[in-house]
């Protein structure tokens, strides 16, 4: 029994190798995550980046198809994203029209807004499965240890040595050899081509971690190695998993507007910030907005994601602090 | 360090095969047999016939070890869009075009990310310091195909300065045309440069060794020449590597935006052309180029720094 509450007293996720005191376990259980908000709150460029990441998402949730702004968008068709008015081609930048049109006359503040709503559930999505991956690859490289490790680990060489893009543009042909690209190719096809990183980083974090004195106790008294990694390894993994949602989502969504921008990604009409940029490109010599508004929306959350990552990365793991 | 070289070196090859054989395996998955999906009827004894010539009757891994041989060989077969020219071809004339883009955007993350690293951490905390790392969230956060579209449009089209597109054809020729390509690629590493070295470089300068060379006297420009800075480049000597990667898949999309005829140009070409066997090469090409900088950083790495040897 004792066995029992000393495994349930060892903090869900205490931060690996703390020099905190013992003491008071189930106390810092509560206060690692709280520490950790603190911290993140006092850094002032990751919490405005927090705050207009959320905007972004709010706003791209929101205003396709119903969002409407009283008085000053009169007919379903100003914010309909995908409703087509040949006289308003082109319109530039008005009340009706806060981002300007696209050449088919479609107002793009609803276009970018559903967009967005593709290109971050891409982002997530994506994010999401090379984390799973990388979890399970990296866990079980690091925890099985000796050849299996190796092995493993030389795959992973092996795997860096095929170019992304090509990689990536392969994987869709395969999925879809109609060439009709599906939001869920996309997350494959990007998971697929970059899940190595996080499977290494998890690993690194296993390895770690196996060596801390907390999980030679829990062997010690006799607990069984699924136990060791379901109760002590990966919760304390947690912390860079989050850091690592912020660091792989700019990529994933880069990735995405890159393959949609030279015409290999999402197909029409359903919009991505990417293939937005796409119809942009015809005509950007007259109408450089039509480009440069989804291009801005993407810098501006690849900028968020950057800023919360590393406001995360400190908050999370102080003694790393990265300059 | 001979052991060291030649053990890596080995180890490329199992990596090149295994490489080489996801291509094929995702080739196959794709492509099927190029003749059997013509419109035109071809009789089965001429079909037979072509699929021998081209060892498609073979069992697949007779085919993988025909390929391996061929990629050895350097001959990566007939282009199957564009019948008169051989995918070598394809690449003899793009490839230079490509290399010298992805040079060229090298030289700008060189010669502009590491001085302004590392002038950025000779002054932490100033307002040049603030300039080099706003400069580089910015080419961290901006995808390139915008960073292109901006240039164009505003140095070319609005300015005046410089064609909008185009490329000289010889290897060795420069002119006013790579200024625009080779800026918007190597913003990105640039930035990267940038970043990495400020932060490598402040981390040095806290070294006991530092402390020990200026307290014995030597000038502060001394220690930051010989010691600080040729310490601190080693981390930018390992993301050359990776950095390699970027830049290839960079000079993918500046290539379409700037009409050059390189060989990201071909690759996405041909992928509408489902023309795999272009897909393939050129897939191949880029990975062995990847593994060969990866093997080359390595042995770098190795004699910069000796301490990484045994890891090995």
């Amino acid at each position: 029994m004792a066995v029992d509450r000393r495994e349930a007293a060892i903090p869900v996720a205490a931060p690996p190798a703390t020099t905190e005191h013992a003491a008071g376990a189930a106390i810092r259980q509560s206060s690692l995550w709280q520490d950790a908000w603190r911290r993140f709150l006092q850094n002032k460029g990751a919490v405005v980046a927090a705050i207009v990441f959320i905007l972004m998402c709010l706003y791209c949730l929101l205003i396709p198809g119903f969002w409407k702004i009283p008085g000053i968008w009169t007919s379903l068709k100003d914010y309909d994203p995908n409703a087509v008015d040949f006289s308003q081609s082109y319109a530039g930048f008005s009340l009706d029209h806060p981002f300007s049109t696209d050449k088919f006359g479609r107002d793009l503040f609803a276009r970018v807004a559903q967009g967005g709503q593709i290109s971050i559930a891409i982002g997530f999505a994506a994010t999401f499965m090379i984390l799973v991956i990388g979890v399970v690859y990296g866990s079980i490289s690091g925890f099985v240890g000796g050849r299996v490790d190796n092995g493993m680990m030389r795959f992973l060489d092996a795997l860096y040595g095929l170019p992304y893009l090509p990689f990536a543009i392969i994987t869709t042909q395969i999925l879809s050899p109609s060439g009709s690209v599906s939001v869920w190719t996309m997350v494959v096809a990007l998971t697929i081509a970059s899940w190595f990183t996080a499977a290494r980083v998890v690993r690194g974090q296993v390895i770690t971690l196996k060596e801390n004195d907390y999980v030679r106790a829990a062997k010690a008294v006799g607990a069984r190695w699924y136990r060791v990694l379901a109760r002590h390894l990966l919760p304390n993994t947690l912390g860079i998993l989050v850091i690592a949602i912020f660091l792989e989502l700019p990529g994933v969504v880069l990735g995405e507007a890159f393959l949609s921008f030279i015409g290999l990604g999402i197909n029409p009409p359903t919009a991505s910030w990417g293939s937005i940029a796409q119809d942009g490109r015809e005509a950007y010599r007259l109408h450089p907005e039509v480009l440069f508004i989804p291009c801005l929306a993407i810098a501006t959350l690849v900028l968020c994601a950057n800023f919360i990552a590393d406001g995360l990365r400190d908050a999370l793991d102080p003694r790393t602090r990265e300059t | 360090m001979a052991t060291f070289i030649i053990r890596r070196i080995i180890w490329t090859i199992p990596v090149i095969l295994l490489v080489i054989f996801m291509t094929f395996v995702m080739m196959k998955q794709i492509g099927g047999n190029p003749f059997r999906k013509t419109e035109r009827n071809v009789p089965p004894a001429i079909q037979a016939n072509l699929e021998r010539k081209f060892n498609l009757d073979k069992p697949w891994y007779q085919q993988y070890v025909y390929y391996v041989k061929d990629v050895a060989t350097f001959d990566l077969g007939p282009s199957m869009s564009q019948r008169t020219r051989t995918v070598n071809d394809i690449i003899k004339d793009g490839f230079p075009k490509s290399l010298k883009l992805g040079l060229l955007a090298f030289l700008w993350a060189v010669i502009l990310g590491i001085p302004l690293g590392v002038l950025a951490a000779l002054k932490p905390n100033s307002i040049f310091d603030y300039f080099a790392m706003f400069f580089s969230t910015i080419g961290f956060a901006l995808p390139s195909f915008f960073v292109a579209t901006l240039l164009i449009y505003y140095v070319a089209l609005k300015w005046g300065l410089v064609p909008t597109n185009g490329w000289p054809q010889g290897f060795l020729e420069f002119d006013d045309r790579v200024i625009l390509p080779s800026f918007a690629l190597g913003l990105f590493p640039m930035a990267y440069f940038a970043r990495l070295v400020r932060g490598s470089m402040l981390e040095t300068m806290q070294q006991d060794y530092v402390r020990t060379a200026r307290a014995k006297g030597l000038t502060y420009r001394r220690v930051v020449g010989l010691h600080v800075l040729r310490n601190s480049l080693i981390p930018a000597v390992t993301a050359t590597a990776p950095l390699l990667g970027l830049i290839i898949t960079g000079t993918f999309i500046i290539e379409i935006i700037f009409s050059i005829p390189g060989i990201g140009r071909y690759f996405i070409n041909s992928v509408f052309n489902r023309d795999f066997s272009v897909v393939m090469g050129i897939t191949v090409l880029t990975s062995l180029i990847i593994i060969i900088a990866n093997l080359f950083v390595d042995i770098m790495y190795g004699i910069l720094d000796p301490r990484t040897r045994d890891v090995r």
